[in-house]
């Protein structure tokens, strides 16, 4: 095929090599993950998509050094992944703000331990805080505001660490469907800015469609790829044009048949 | 609305005046008690006692003024104070962060915790004498156990997601610690001021009471002993008043510290 040519070509951003992972519980031992094989080229946005509560967030926390790997292999720009890799930064689902700092101190948690000095960091959380619409809130606490807003500071502090890679868990679950909406939109705008390889996971099928480049229909435990949708539709996409529904709907029939068996 | 907002709401107002009044009644209620009860034959009446108090700053009782033997007491609880706190603390996140030091020192902190500070008095009069190291070390274990557990139950509920966070943020090990683990302890850690604070008062008197010649819980002790009972009341009013205004100094700095945090707002 043509464009496995072309991934071949470039070294991918991340390249998953026959990963699995099994969690050893009391109870026996639960795979999550079954011998994942995935290249994620430079700047692409890919959503791995699943409607299992299965295997997701492990293998993004595996990507991100909070998971460790034993069979398989994950390697960002060719090179073995060993820990947390600089290049990686990581969105939560549950926001996971540091409450005790301020949105600024939030956003520039990542360069202040690395060591950036106070004028640089300042000025570049600025950007990011800007960029993200919470301009005005640089000295709140998270206790002070709404869920959306908490996931906009999680998002300029991933930024805010100049990662090649952002790895998003369901960053909008628990965000009402209007606010949700309203994210996507913010998340692909920012995105279409700032170019980074993304990675996000989520279990609904709109949000998929709205916002990759590729689609990866993972099964549900262990989680394993089972089909793949490049999405060449324009940006921003129309939810009601007719090839979005099309996709939508073969990919709903897809799910829930698996979930019928 | 054009009217000058007034400093207190009808709320605000109405409660003040209901306290006002309740401190009324209590007063009547002491005063009635004094002049129909035998209560009157050993305790002075509200007058006599506001107006001993009053005399007490300039008129020496034992050795020192009123005010003097407060400044005592609370030099002496400071001082145990802020070694129990320092020390609490220190331990407290030993235990609370590392598995280890948690099973070393746990049994034996067991074993301690429920024994209150004022059971060491005997001890301590013992092995360090009659002077103030004793008194430092009454109140050092009065309040020790209280922070030592408070501080340990914040690092032990550490949220590690915080932690797994901070690290793919590229923080370093000895960073996670200050910027995670004692940050996210502190509203932990002031609980267990709160708390020992008032033990260490608590302690402070009792001390006092055994091993001193000076200071409130003294000036409580003598006025019964030489059957001044208005020195008593003098020395009870002072403990009150000199524990609420330290407590609500802590509670304000904890609102300073920890405006993050949902309780202190």
């Amino acid at each position: 095929m043509v464009r496995e040519k072309s991934i071949n070509q470039e070294t991918p951003m991340v390249r998953l090599e026959n990963l699995s992972k099994t969690f050893h519980v009391d109870e026996g031992d639960v795979r999550v993950l079954d011998s994942i094989n995935l290249d994620i080229k430079k700047n692409e946005f890919l959503v791995l998509f699943g409607a299992g509560q299965c295997g997701k967030t492990t293998l993004l926390k595996m990507i991100a050094g909070l998971e460790s790997s034993k069979s398989g292999s994950i390697s960002i720009e060719g090179k073995p992944l060993k820990g947390f890799d600089p290049k990686v930064g990581m969105v939560y689902q549950t926001t996971a703000l540091f409450p005790w700092l301020t949105v600024m101190g939030n956003v520039e948690f990542g360069p202040k331990v690395r060591g950036v000095s106070k004028a640089e960091r300042r000025k570049k959380a600025q950007y990011y805080i800007d960029l993200v619409g919470l301009n005005g809130f640089e000295n709140h606490f998270p206790s002070m505001l709404s869920g959306g807003m908490c996931q906009r500071v999680g998002i300029a502090r991933a930024y805010c660490n100049d990662p090649q890679i952002i790895l998003m868990d369901e960053p909008f679950g628990h965000l009402d469907a209007q606010t949700r909406y309203m994210m996507e939109e913010e998340v692909e705008k920012i995105w279409a800015k700032e170019k980074r390889t993304v990675i996000f996971v989520t279990n609904n099928i709109e949000e998929a469609l709205y916002l990759a480049d590729r689609i990866i229909i993972l099964s549900e435990c262990p989680a394993s790829i089972q089909k793949e949708y490049t999405i060449d539709l324009q940006r921003p996409r129309n939810m009601v044009s007719s090839e979005f529904l099309r996709l939508r709907e073969e990919i709903s029939t897809l799910v829930e048949l698996r979930e019928g068996v | 609305m054009t009217m000058p907002k007034l400093s207190m709401t009808k709320d605000s107002r109405e409660t003040l005046l209901y306290g006002i009044l309740g401190i009324i009644a209590f007063l009547f209620v002491w005063q009635l008690a004094c002049m129909y009860t035998n209560f009157g034959k050993i305790f002075p009446t509200p007058l006599v006692s506001i107006r001993a108090f009053f005399l007490a700053f300039v008129q020496p009782i034992g050795r020192y003024t009123l005010l003097s033997h407060i400044a005592i007491s609370l030099r002496r609880v400071l001082v145990g104070y802020a070694l129990s706190s320092v020390a609490g603390v220190i331990i407290g996140l030993l235990m609370g962060y590392s598995k280890m030091a948690y099973a070393i020192i746990y049994p034996i902190f067991c074993i301690i915790r429920p024994i209150p500070g004022i059971a060491w008095i005997p001890l301590a009069i013992l092995w360090i004498g009659i002077g103030e190291s004793t008194i430092y070390f009454i109140i050092f274990m009065g309040g020790f156990s209280q922070m030592v557990m408070n501080t340990m139950d914040g690092a032990q509920n550490l949220d590690t997601e915080l932690v797994g966070v901070a690290k793919v943020l590229g923080a370093q090990e000895n960073q996670i610690f200050s910027k995670i683990v004692l940050p996210s302890t502190i509203p932990y850690i002031f609980t267990g001021l709160q708390t020992s604070l008032s033990t260490s008062w608590m302690a402070v008197l009792a001390a006092e009471m055994i091993t001193a010649r000076e200071g409130a819980g003294w000036l409580i002790l003598a006025g019964m002993q030489t059957g001044r009972i208005e020195n008593n009341v003098i020395g009870m009013i002072s403990i009150g008043a000199v524990g609420l205004v330290l407590a609500s100094l802590l509670r304000n700095l904890e609102r300073r510290l920890c405006r993050w945090s949902v309780r202190s707002r």
